[in-house]
């Protein structure tokens, strides 16, 4: 088992390029697929995150020391001093800078969000892709996003033709 | 492909892209649908199983002098921006719009008086029975059997209120047609229209793609209606509430009282609403300024002055005033009226009634006249132009409707 004398119990959370990161077990279980694992005794050692590389897993690290509830013994002389309200709009405040990032970490946040069941991480990443589609033309989009329009230019004007007027 | 300057396409995943598009309003879930093939494959299957967001915030779909007869604006709230929608025959500023669903249907009269229900994002209109097969009416046809006249009848159960009298197709709608609901019976039991029509706004209902009318007599004077536990309730511009059973063998509906009449206030309009916190909630929309004769006349004019919310106490036959509205929104209108939570549709503004003219004489009669619309804040009664300056043509008067892309089988509802 992870220590425990420390008073804390600390999980490692391996990337597949081979970084290891030890973190507090409240951090990680802000995870509700590393919760699990752990609630089921499959953590011993350390956790092999597949699919996510270094690179992502420490913002996402990083996001879920940020958000995990502060209510232990470090955390509680913050939550004294500090209104609720106030707390959250900080709150705010830094997953706004968190997310000004660009479009292809964006995605690869979403994914690792939503493999590791992150709900605040996937609902901040996607609002903010929402946010970018919302009101905007298909050129903008398609720019906004670099995704490909790979349609045949018969194809898209079908398409196109069938909900002509939410295009205007 | 072609592009050469793109250099990766991040894909998402299709689920992920479904979660996503699950959030939008209609507009921008169209145009992200159309983006790229994978974006249009996770559109087609929110869409084709009905799991794109179906809380849409309620947009005024009216029309414009400046437009052509076919075409209507959908006004979004959450954009503050009209769209163009053309619409199928007969042309949608003919019509009198009597009805809209939180289902996306509009109930319509064309110009022969004749009723549809028409789904203004898919376009889909199914033809409702014959106004004809409505007890007050009968067709008047001339030797070559060509329609020509309806004769209405002016008679309830128990009162004949006025001599029959023959009425050009299109005159019709403005004495008969109040309000239309439509209702999805509990269970797969189909769909039904209801109508509250004159004389003294009684209620007949039909079953979408039935051949008829039923008439629901005896009683009268019913301003709204909605649907719950399977039981449609009705209330009188006295505040009655009366419960039907539709499901029950037709034509008899079995009734009861749910709520008898608290009041007689005589310059009001009655609404009746499931608030989403369980409630049932009875909304008096009163009458501020007005000048309102015994017949329709071009001087005549209301506008709404307060609006209150009284939770209804069934068990106690009591209504209780309420002021425990914050955070929700109230639609009212020829819309199936609504209560909707400001969390989950965060454009609107909580504690506030955005209303449309119904007024039954005053929308239909007098097609030209001013309409009574805006957001009214129930804390003080102040109120607010929806849109500014006002695009709108009097006629039909606007309506609420919630956007809907689902397309309803009704072949199966017989």
């Amino acid at each position: 088992m992870a220590t425990r004398e420390a008073g804390k119990k600390m999980i490692m959370l391996k990337s597949p390029d081979g970084m290891e990161f030890e973190v507090e077990e409240a951090v990680a279980m802000e995870s509700q697929t590393i919760r699990k694992m752990i609630e089921d005794d499959c953590a011993d050692t350390a956790i092999l995150i597949p699919n996510i590389n270094s690179k992502i897993l420490s913002r996402v690290i990083e996001y879920c020391n940020k958000h995990v509830p502060t209510t232990g013994a470090t955390g509680a002389a913050a939550s004294d001093t500090v209104a609720p309200a106030a707390l959250a709009e900080d709150l705010k405040i830094w997953d706004a800078e968190f997310i000004k990032v660009n479009r292809a970490t964006r995605f690869d946040l979403i994914q690792a969000a939503s493999y590791l069941n992150i709900k605040g991480l996937l609902d901040l990443t996607s609002q903010t892709t929402i946010d970018t589609i919302s009101d905007n033309s298909l050129e903008e989009i398609r720019s906004f996003l670099s995704t490909k329009n790979d349609y045949l230019p018969e194809e898209e004007q079908t398409i196109r033709r069938e909900n002509q007027w939410a295009f205007q | 492909m072609e592009d050469g300057r793109i250099q990766t396409t991040p894909n998402l995943p299709q689920d992920i892209l479904m979660a996503i598009f699950a959030a939008f309003e209609i507009p921008d879930l169209l145009r992200a649908g159309s983006v790229c093939s994978s974006w249009r494959s996770a559109y087609e299957t929110l869409r084709n199983h009905g799991l794109y967001n179906q809380s849409q915030t309620p947009c005024l779909l009216y029309t414009s002098e400046s437009d052509g007869e076919s075409t209507a604006r959908l006004y979004s709230l959450v954009e503050k921006k009209a769209y163009r929608l053309t619409l199928p025959d007969p042309p949608i500023r003919t019509r009198s719009l009597i009805g809209s669903s939180p289902q996306g249907l509009l109930v319509t009269a064309d110009d022969r008086s004749e009723m549809h229900l028409l789904n203004p994002i898919t376009g889909q209109q199914i033809a409702l029975p014959s106004v004809i097969t409505i007890r007050q009416v009968s067709p008047i046809y001339d030797d070559s059997g060509i329609l020509r006249m309806y004769r209405y009848s002016a008679h309830t159960r128990h009162t004949v209120l006025a001599l029959p009298a023959n009425l050009a197709l299109s005159e019709l709608r403005h004495q008969l047609h109040h309000k239309a609901f439509v209702f999805s019976l509990s269970g797969g039991g189909g769909h039904i229209v209801v109508l509250i029509h004159n004389p003294s706004c009684q209620l007949s209902f039909a079953r979408v793609g039935a051949e008829s009318w039923t008439w629901l007599p005896p009683h009268t004077s019913y301003d709204d209606c909605m649907y719950k536990d399977g039981l449609m309730h009705a209330v009188t511009s006295k505040g009655e509430i009366h419960g039907f059973d539709l499901a029950s063998p037709a034509p008899v509906a079995t009734m009861k009282i749910i709520m008898e009449g608290p009041m007689t206030y005589r310059y009001l309009r009655m609404y009746i609403i499931q608030a989403p916190w369980g409630d049932l909630l009875q909304v008096w929309r009163k009458f501020g300024d007005r000048d309102l004769g015994d017949t329709p006349r071009s001087s005549v004019f209301w506008t709404t002055g307060k609006i209150r919310v009284y939770k209804v106490d069934a068990v106690a036959n009591e209504l209780e005033r309420t002021s425990c509205l914050r955070g929700h929104a109230l639609f009212l209108g020829h819309n199936q009226s609504l209560c909707l939570s400001t969390e989950e549709y965060p454009a609107l503004k909580a504690n506030h009634a955005y209303f449309t003219d119904d007024c039954k004489y005053w929308t239909m009669g007098l097609q030209n006249n001013r309409r009574d619309m805006g957001i009214l804040n129930l804390d003080d009664n102040s109120s607010e132009e929806l849109v500014s300056p006002h695009l709108w043509s009097n006629r039909p008067a606007p309506i609420w409707i919630t956007p809907n892309l689902r397309e309803i089988n009704f072949n199966l509802d017989n």
